[in-house]
């Protein structure tokens, strides 16, 4: 299909779009949480502020830019750790097997029972207004799915003529998997990485929102979305518009680039081969 | 395989061959096979549950926090250091982690929950209060999300590429891009603010009395809100399922005997698109309870999703323990439910599966 | 029973003149023209009714796109040319050119039925074999005990009424093909035809579905039989009266079965019959070719240059005929 092929350029255009309006902006414009200006709370979008501004009137546009980089930076962390702890487990899990492995996958399959976000709001609420812990909360319930991916990778290349080489050739077990099988398992692990993006970016704002992430004066998606709450009673509808706007639109457009790379990762070339 | 005279019209009955039985009565081996895999889901569910009960409180043990200050709220800055030594010895909670988590689940077994701080009530009766309340949510949000879900999932995969599916398709994809609490926000902004058609916020109109009419209009953006939020996920899912299931051999079969479209559809194509669907249903589960807690919040409805929400920001240790529990047993209960119902469904699946 | 005897006085129950059917492949980049997949070139036989005809080829040759083509089955990159007419009491129509619709709610099941590949697989499995007759026979015999219609379509292939309440599933191999004609017969057609309803089967099974077919056809139905099976042809006698060998989208040779079997007009068939294991195991070299790209005419010439003069004149004599002459005269 046409459209699909136009998804990876588009998500990328988006994303980059995106990455540079939050890094950009902020920087130009300078953030300061402390200017408050309550003459100029809840103005409607105009020219001088093309977002509006929220109820301490405070400009909109710069502060949902601050937002999203705050959000991006922890998704970004978030999701490199999550990857880093799933590739490993898997990996080793993968190449011990036995009882390791069985008692890797119930974990995982435990972890995946239990809602990640009620997790998130007990570890949060436990220690409380501390990054690590929404950072940690978010790692610790989402390394799951890549360590799934990355075993079954493992798995399907152990057989492969150039391990049982190795393995022949006298090479420790966890050097085949540092040296043969992790390297072969890197693309679907990171993709699984892209796609993990928009369940931490998501993760964050809602912990935030419940007023159990990130302090409220400090701008992150999610706290820009629960001062919206209560504008939005007042008719504000710009203070909730344009940060969800930007939350869907990253949403989507890492999507768009996970779906967009898996599909050239593993898609085998479509021929006139039919018989 | 012994060739049978050509006079002998019937087949061998196929008793001899595997996986075949020579009484056509799938019907008790089925259920058998569904109390089997109930057991087994219930050997894994119970690990799980104690783990989760592990993880909080030996998180609890090492967060900065004084368990104690759960159980004293502002009373703990207040109280002097013996009357805290006193009321720590009666809790337990000087004990190490482990003691007060096994005196905690002893506690659990006899029916004894603890007191909750925040409501400042015993524990049970907040459940007691608020679970019929997120049970109604739920419920009338699952019912609505699966009945939209097939209907819209099989009309956009029966007319593919229609109008219905050029529309819907990708309104699911941008609906799974969007948290549920930004769907939620933008209801109240669009039918609360904007157009002042439903109410936003709790179960009654302020002052007004406890009545069905009063319930149900501020149930509508609830409930709507959590099926949508889940939504596109089944949706999808049925759709896919069912576009393979109308490739598939038995579909062509029927189609080819000359029976009605709408009977091919469904009454062929859904039934095996079914079983992949109630496995979907099965795993967004913990998603929806999720969804429910960013509903209830949002709304302001008083279930018990809207409870954890409380007692984490409160710090009410007692009602956050007994309720993480509660909402791990209610998501692994519906996760067992969903895969007796694909057992129940699925004729193939033998005694010995 | 009629063997080797032709009647082909009576009015054929279908008609098929030059049948041929293209799939496009998309468009391919940098290609003036797009791919096409030559699935079936010209392809004209008659079915009679009380009469089987084999149509026999290799696996890939195009055999099995026909039953597509002849029911409107087929996907959307087909395109379909020629001409298909199916006349009886209920009226003649072309089934090429009858829409989708009517096809759907007068033609399929009720004036022509399909006997599909692999009877196990074309059955939904979640539900039991009676449901799924039972169904068919509500929906194309309104007014009917379903219940005792499909007790008596059972018995008619030689089932026990009690084998329908299995899933598909519980069928043995032998079960589930008598089920896919009972489904067939539900709506008493005037055509069936039947796509490979021996591949997978053992021997004797395999000779009994025949048998079957030939009760199809002597109750007055028109059958196709459509196999790649030739041994089965000749072990049982009388099984079929005609015989149409299809190679690369084309029929290479047609006529009654006795005198093909004997005496095969085409080098293709007489290779045919070599490879059997009564012929002496001789395999045929080569692949069958790639149906994108096909001569005009006889393809076979090109696998095995020298045996015909791979032209594209049908010579008849009588009611045989034979698309173009062997080179190497002489039975095989």
């Amino acid at each position: 299909m046409a459209d699909r092929d136009l998804r990876l350029p588009l998500g990328v255009g988006v994303l980059v779009l995106l990455v540079a309006y939050a890094t950009l902006v902020p920087w130009v414009a300078g953030v300061d949480d402390r200017v408050t200006d309550f003459s100029a709370a809840r103005l409607a979008p105009s020219p001088g502020h093309p977002f509006g501004t929220d109820s301490a009137g405070r400009d909109l546009f710069v502060r949902t830019a601050a937002g999203l980089r705050v959000s991006l930076l922890i998704a970004v962390v978030c999701a490199a750790l999550s990857t880093v702890l799933g590739a490993v487990v898997g990996a080793v899990s993968a190449a011990a097997g036995g009882w390791v492995d069985r008692l890797v996958m119930r974990l995982v399959d435990g972890i995946n029972a239990v809602p990640h976000l009620l997790l998130g709001i007990v570890l949060v609420a436990l220690f409380r207004g501390s990054l690590v812990a929404i950072v940690a909360s978010i790692a610790l319930t989402h390394w799951t799915q890549v360590a799934r991916i990355v075993r079954a990778e493992v798995l399907s290349l152990r057989d492969r003529p150039h391990v049982d080489a190795a393995v022949l050739g006298g090479a420790s077990r966890w050097r085949v998997v540092h040296r043969h099988l992790l390297p072969a398992a890197l693309p679907q692990a990171l993709v699984a990485a892209v796609l993990l993006l928009p369940h931490a970016v998501w993760h964050e704002s809602t912990l935030s929102f419940l007023g159990l992430g990130l302090p409220p004066h400090r701008p992150s998606l999610g706290t820009l979305l629960e001062e919206a709450r209560s504008s939005l009673l007042l008719g504000g509808w710009w203070t909730l518009l344009f940060p969800a706007l930007s939350l869907v639109l990253t949403t989507l457009a890492v999507a768009a680039v996970g779906s967009g790379v898996r599909q050239r990762i593993s898609a085998p070339r479509r021929g006139a081969t039919l018989r | 395989m012994t060739a049978a005279p050509p006079a002998l019209r019937r087949d061998p009955a196929p008793a001899a061959s595997p996986g075949t039985r020579a009484t056509p009565a799938p019907r008790p081996s089925r259920r058998r096979a569904a109390a089997r895999m109930a057991v087994r889901r219930l050997a894994f569910a119970v690990p799980v549950v104690l783990g989760v009960a592990v993880g909080v409180f030996a998180l609890a043990a090492a967060s900065p926090f004084d368990p104690l200050a759960g159980y004293l709220g502002d009373r703990y800055l207040t109280a002097s250091q013996d009357v805290q030594d006193r009321i720590a010895d009666e809790l337990g909670t000087d004990r190490p982690w482990y003691l007060h988590l096994l005196g905690w689940l002893g506690d659990l077994l006899t029916g004894d929950l603890g007191t909750s701080r925040s409501f400042g009530q015993p524990v049970v009766s907040v459940v007691a209060e608020r679970l019929p309340w997120t049970m109604l949510l739920v419920g009338v949000a699952l019912v609505l999300a699966v009945v939209l879900a097939l209907v819209l999932g099989s009309w956009a995969a029966a007319r593919r590429g229609g109008w219905v599916d050029r529309v819907v398709t990708p309104l699911c994809l941008l609906l799974q891009g969007t948290p549920p609490f930004v769907v939620a926000l933008g209801a109240v902004a669009v039918f609360g603010v904007g157009l002042s058609w439903l109410p936003v916020a709790g179960l009654t109109d302020a002052g007004a009395a406890l009545s069905a009419g009063q319930v149900a209009t501020h149930l509508v953006l609830p409930a709507t809100v959590l099926a949508l939020s889940q939504l596109p996920w089944l949706l999808l899912s049925v759709r896919q399922s069912l576009l393979g299931s109308l490739a598939e051999d038995h579909v062509t079969g029927a189609r080819s005997r000359g029976l009605a479209e709408r009977t091919v559809v469904l009454r062929h194509a859904l039934p095996t698109a079914l079983l992949p669907f109630v496995t979907v249903l099965g795993t967004r589960l913990a998603e929806l309870v999720v969804g429910a807690v960013l509903v209830e919040e949002v709304f302001s409805w008083p279930g018990l999703a809207q409870a954890v929400v409380t007692s984490a920001t409160e710090l009410d240790f007692p009602l956050l323990a007994v309720l993480t529990l509660l909402t791990t047993v209610a998501v692994l209960l519906g996760s067992l439910l969903a895969d007796v119902a694909t057992v129940l469904l699925d004729p193939r699946v033998r005694a010995d599966g | 029973m009629t063997t080797g005897t032709i009647t082909t006085t009576s009015l054929p129950a279908l008609a098929v003149t030059g049948l041929t059917v293209r799939f496009a492949l998309g468009r391919a980049r940098g290609r003036r023209i797009p791919p096409q997949v030559h699935a079936a070139t010209d392809v004209s036989f008659d079915l009679h009714p009380g009469r089987v005809l084999a149509l026999v080829g290799e696996s890939g040759c195009g055999k099995s796109v026909l039953t597509g083509a002849l029911l409107g089955l087929l996907p959307a990159n087909a395109t379909v040319t020629g001409a298909a007419g199916l006349s009886g009491p209920a009226g003649s129509l072309d089934l090429l050119t009858t829409g989708r619709t009517t096809l759907a709610r007068q033609v399929r099941g009720r004036r022509i039925a399909l006997v599909p590949q692999s009877a196990a697989t074309s059955l939904t499995p979640v539900r039991s074999a009676r449901a799924q007759l039972e169904e068919v026979v509500r929906e194309l015999c309104p007014g009917t005990d379903a219940r005792v219609r499909a007790d008596s379509l059972a018995e008619r292939v030689g089932l026990a009424p009690a084998d329908l309440d299995r899933f598909p599933h519980e069928l043995s191999g032998g079960m589930a093909q008598r089920v896919a004609v009972a489904l067939a017969l539900a709506g008493e057609p005037q055509v069936v035809l039947a796509d490979e309803p021996t591949a997978g089967l053992d021997r004797p099974l395999v000779d009994r579905t025949l048998g079957l077919l030939r009760e199809v056809a002597d109750a007055g139905c028109a059958v196709l039989l459509i196999t790649h099976d030739l041994g089965a042809l000749r072990r049982v006698p009388g099984a079929v009266d005609d015989v149409a060998v299809m190679y690369a989208g084309r029929l290479l040779e047609s006529g009654p079965a006795a005198d093909v079997l004997a005496a095969p007009g085409h080098d293709y068939t007489r290779e045919l019959l070599a490879a059997l294991p009564s012929g002496g195991l001789v395999p045929i070299p080569g692949q069958p070719p790639q149906l994108t790209d096909l001569p005009a005419g006889c393809a076979w010439h090109r696998r095995r240059p020298g045996r015909c003069d791979g032209g594209d004149v049908v010579h008849r004599t009588g009611a045989r005929s034979v698309r173009c002459r062997a080179l190497e005269a002489g039975p095989c």
